[in-house]
């Protein structure tokens, strides 16, 4: 199964599990249960918003394949620190991303760390096991 | 800024969440279907300033929880006794049913003498031993306030005192309320809900789900701005504040709608970006608060 399906497979199951809950919505009094499942619906938006950046990504990336061709020295990864008009990229296992639209990198910057330079190791401390890299634009690669 | 009452179904309900489980408590002791609950508050290493905001509370106040909700058994701010008086309030809870509620982290280094909370038959007590102690014994274990949570700006660099969360010194579970100063819906709600229902239903850092499970980004009333890439470039300007910095995309916490100061206002409402003060690293991770020149 490649990512595209992957993707829409996930929205598909949020979208099913929204019915659920509008479902429940309708029958229930209880101002906390009712609280608990608008939380619900707000997380399954946020799911389904996460998986569209997915997949538009996964557009823009197949249309100009020779942009990944791009090679980085840690040198020319530390000028797009996402300030003065340089965009802010990021290195992950020696893939080169795009963060400068990220919400979560808000002014360049996310969890104490700085774009413009290598995050594997936290990266690997944080988010090991979830589908974050497949959201991002890849720009290019890193090398030594 | 923002007005107090906003027709959305979701910001309605939500905002309500407090207020309901509170005089549901109250109603509930009334009836005698539950019974008051002793309540120890504990200000440990930091500035006092959850409980200066839980006594901001409205709707519900901090006056129905003293009076009507539990036996406010001890608080140093707060109490009338004093000296080894205090201290004998506080001892006097040893082996009895108690909730704990607890703000400002430990500090740990030389065996807590850094941070000593009163004087107990005539010897020092430490926060790192009162913790211990009344931690333990303690029917619930509240951590209100960023400090108590996460170890907050008390553990922030390069943290002389050893500071650290309340969870690191317990073996049991501690319910987490961080934010800096915790809101007071925040903590009697999530009272509330422990004396009618017992635990709440928790996120994988111990935060109750009613309070602490969407993030602010998504329910930002700028995020329509974010969406169409409309951002300031410095502050006091009414678009979204993303590159300036702002934390609301990585802080889970429901602030844009219960809001602060008897639900007037809240930081992106009064053009400054959200420093993430309810989130695990702050302020050290946080930074930096503010950014220019971000492309």
């Amino acid at each position: 199964m490649n990512d595209r399906e992957i993707f829409i497979n996930m929205i598909n199951d949020n979208l099913n599990e929204m019915n659920g809950t509008i479902d429940c919505l309708y029958i229930t009094t209880s101002i906390c249960a009712k609280n608990k499942l608008l939380n619900r619906l707000r997380r399954n938006m946020s799911n389904i918003n996460l998986m569209l950046q997915g997949l538009r990504n996964g557009e823009s990336m197949s249309s100009p394949p020779s942009i990944a061709e791009r090679l980085f020295t840690m040198q020319d990864l530390s000028r797009y620190n996402g300030r003065d008009g340089n965009p802010a990229y990021i290195a992950v296992n020696g893939v080169v991303y795009d963060v400068t639209s990220n919400a979560a990198w808000g002014g360049a910057t996310h969890f104490g760390l700085s774009a413009g330079t290598d995050v594997t190791s936290q990266f690997a401390s944080c988010h090991a096991g979830q589908p974050i890299l497949s959201k991002l634009k890849v720009v290019g690669k890193l090398v030594e | 800024m923002n007005k107090v009452n906003n027709p959305c179904l979701n910001y309605s309900t939500r905002l309500k969440t407090a207020s309901v489980l509170v005089h549901k408590a109250i109603e509930a002791i009334k009836h005698k279907d539950i019974q008051k609950r002793n309540l120890i508050w504990l200000e440990l290493t930091g500035c006092s300033g959850n409980i200066i905001s839980l006594l901001n509370g409205a709707n519900p106040d901090f006056k129905s929880l003293a009076s009507q909700m539990v036996n406010f058994i001890y608080d140093n701010s707060l109490m009338a006794a004093e000296g080894e008086a205090a201290m004998e309030k506080l001892y006097s809870m040893t082996g009895r049913d108690y909730i704990l509620a607890v703000e400002g982290a430990v500090s740990t280094k030389d065996n807590g003498l850094y941070n000593i909370i009163g004087r107990w038959k005539g010897h020092p007590v430490t926060a790192y031993e009162v913790i211990k102690e009344f931690g333990e014994q303690a029917a619930y274990v509240i951590a209100v306030g960023t400090c108590a949570s996460d170890g907050g700006i008390s553990a922030a660099r390069p943290n002389p005192a050893g500071c650290i969360g309340i969870q690191d010194m317990l073996d049991r579970k501690v319910i987490k309320l961080p934010g800096c100063p915790c809101h007071p819906d925040w903590f009697m709600g999530t009272l509330a809900y422990v004396m009618l229902f017992g635990e709440p239903e928790t996120d994988n850092r111990q935060r109750p789900l009613m309070f602490y499970s969407t993030l602010i980004h998504d329910i930002c009333p700028r995020r329509p701005y974010f969406d169409q890439g409309i951002f300031a470039s410095k502050l006091g300007e009414k678009t979204c504040m993303f590159k300036l910095g702002c934390r609301g995309p990585v802080t889970r916490v429901d602030c844009p709608i219960r809001k602060w100061n008897d639900r007037v206002n809240w930081p992106i409402g009064d053009n400054t970006p959200c420093i993430g003060c309810a989130m695990f690293g702050f302020p050290d991770q946080m930074e930096p608060f503010i950014s220019y020149d971000t492309t």
